[in-house]
């Protein structure tokens, strides 16, 4: 069955690059682009990889692990952020691969099929 | 029953110990505007001048990287200049003021002053150093030569230079760090240098170091807010340019794979042209928002000024049922400011305001003259106000509300404002919109212009 990944990311054009990309690659995608989405639809579905930005408007990246480790703590995340500073902030620690973003998806792909095949 | 005094003394009476002139005309350089440079030349002239200490001539060595280096050397060359300098100093009506006035215009002079020839003396500071002046500083003592050129351990060059016989050497120190030395002498007059003169001289080395020692700090904390906001200015650009890039890079990837349908090619096009408009609009606010400071400082017209932004601000009105009133006083006008940052930042707010009241409201736009030298500029808006969250936050770079906002506008217009020598005031409560009130300095009501 294929795997189901939630991706939270505010800029539009990105959610729909890694919707796009990463459909093709062989998983379900739902994108959101606020935190607050993002918990909604988990209520909702379970999902098994969660990607998530950092700066985002309302609710920000490190906010929604903290309440998503809350509500489900085995669920592997990987924070996807323009930032390489972030790396340093404690909460980061908590998921399980921070990436930073680049051009080509190949490093992002590689972490998903590492943490859900 | 009540005395009055002066708060500085200007004249000192004849009875007034040389410890007390000194210290008060130290103390009272406090009160000027902080200049290392000026506050050391107090010192250096209390240390010289007639009623003061009385030594003939003061030298000064500030410590630079890892060596001494001689910055100034007052008092005079010879005993004829000493007899010409010394009438003139003893007039009537010449007092410490008029002294340093004095002293500092030699600084600057082009004339062969004793300054020219210490400023080609460089010592390093070098715990193996062995000879004075570096000795002193580097071990930190206070030391009194007294036959120079006999003195094995005295510099060769260095008592060719001063000539004279006996000099006194006041190392300047930090806890940590060599800041600089004093060196006195009597070379004209030959009075021996007595050991009063010697604990006087100390504490005037003491205040000398913490004024260099405050400069010091004062410099490394605005290096630091520098390097500080130079981090946070960086860290900004990356995402903002990162964000486009990545997208444009994904998108272009597509294109490139045969099996991307024409269709969807077409869409990547657009978005990718309209990620490169966002990089451009990002680098023009960002050179917009670091030129500011180079720009040149004019009188400028309040009237002139709001006229071109109300027509740059028409066409975002046009068609939303906006009220734009404004009432601005005849004549006003703002002395240093670049007419251009400060329309870029009164488009900013009222940018902000027409988001603010969506397409319904009101936007008031008050330019008036508070008093004689303060004119007021004040934008209210009738919008929902500024979060409680980010009000204390939003003068700050790089913080926004908006999806795609850059966080440069208020930013851009704190500046504009600091660079006038300006403040800006805001007043906003959810449900009764925001006033921002704009404070710069006027010229007078029928004055002409002024720059």
């Amino acid at each position: 069955m294929k795997k189901r990944l939630l991706i939270v990311e505010d800029e539009k054009n990105l959610c729909l690059l890694y919707r796009e990309e990463l459909t093709k690659a062989g998983y379900r995608v739902t994108a959101v682009t606020d935190a607050e989405a993002a918990l909604e639809r988990m209520k909702k579905q379970k999902f098994d990889l969660i990607i998530t930005d950092i700066r985002m408007p309302g609710k920000n990246g490190i906010e929604l692990i903290t309440q998503i480790m809350a509500m489900r703590k085995d669920i592997p995340i990987i924070i996807n952020t323009a930032y390489q500073s972030y790396k340093h902030d404690f909460m980061t620690w908590a998921a399980d691969a921070y990436i930073v973003k680049s051009a080509s998806l190949d490093e992002l792909k590689a972490k998903i099929k590492e943490l859900v095949g | 029953m009540i005395e009055r005094y002066n708060l500085f003394l200007r004249e000192f009476s004849p009875e007034m110990s040389k410890e007390l002139q000194l210290f008060s005309i130290i103390a009272q350089s406090f009160f000027q505007p902080f200049s290392l440079m000026d506050n050391l030349l107090v010192i250096m002239t209390a240390l010289t001048a007639g009623p003061g200490l009385g030594f003939n001539r003061a030298m000064l060595f500030l410590a630079d990287k890892d060596s001494l280096k001689g910055e100034f050397w007052l008092g005079p060359a010879s005993p004829e200049e000493a007899e010409s300098i010394w009438r003139v100093l003893s007039t009537p009506g010449i007092g410490y003021a008029e002294i340093i006035e004095h002293n500092r215009s030699l600084l600057t002079s082009d004339a062969e002053t004793l300054t020219k020839r210490v400023k080609k003396l460089a010592y390093p500071i070098d715990k193996n150093e062995s000879l004075i002046p570096a000795l002193t500083a580097s071990a930190r003592q206070i030391v009194l030569v007294r036959d120079a050129p006999n003195e094995p351990l005295v510099d060769k060059r260095f008592v060719e230079t001063i000539g004279a016989e006996e000099f006194l050497c006041i190392p300047l120190v930090s806890q940590k760090e060599v800041l600089g030395e004093i060196i006195l002498d009597n070379a004209i007059t030959k009075a021996p240098i007595q050991s009063r003169d010697i604990e006087l001289a100390s504490i005037c080395g003491l205040i000398a170091s913490n004024y260099i020692y405050t400069a010091r700090l004062q410099r490394r904390i605005v290096d630091m807010k520098k390097e500080a906001a130079m981090g946070e200015m960086a860290m900004f650009i990356t995402h903002q340019l990162r964000n486009p890039l990545v997208t444009i890079g994904g998108f272009a990837d597509q294109l490139l794979n045969p099996k991307t349908p024409e269709r969807k090619k077409r869409r990547n096009i657009q978005i990718i042209r309209s990620e490169i408009r966002r990089l451009e609009k990002i680098l023009l606010r960002l050179s917009q928002f670091l030129k500011v400071d180079t720009r040149e400082k004019v009188v400028v017209d309040v009237q002139d000024v709001l006229n071109l932004v109300r027509e740059t601000l028409r066409p975002r009105i046009a068609g939303r049922r906006i009220i734009l009133d404004i009432e601005i006083e005849a004549g006003l006008r703002i002395v240093r400011c670049d007419p251009t940052s400060l329309g870029e930042a009164l488009r900013n707010i009222l940018d902000n305001a027409v988001d603010a009241v969506g397409h319904d409201g009101r936007i008031e736009i008050r330019a008036y003259r508070e008093n004689a030298e303060r004119a007021v500029i004040a934008v209210h808006d009738t919008g929902p106000g500024i979060p409680d969250a980010i009000r204390d936050k939003i003068f700050d770079s790089f913080v926004s509300t908006k999806e795609k906002g850059m966080g440069l506008g208020l930013a851009y217009v704190k500046r504009v404002v600091d660079t006038c020598g300006g403040r800006i005031e805001v007043k906003s409560a959810e449900g009764e919109g925001t006033t921002f009130k704009l404070y710069f300095q006027t010229s007078p009501r029928e004055g002409g212009a002024q720059s």
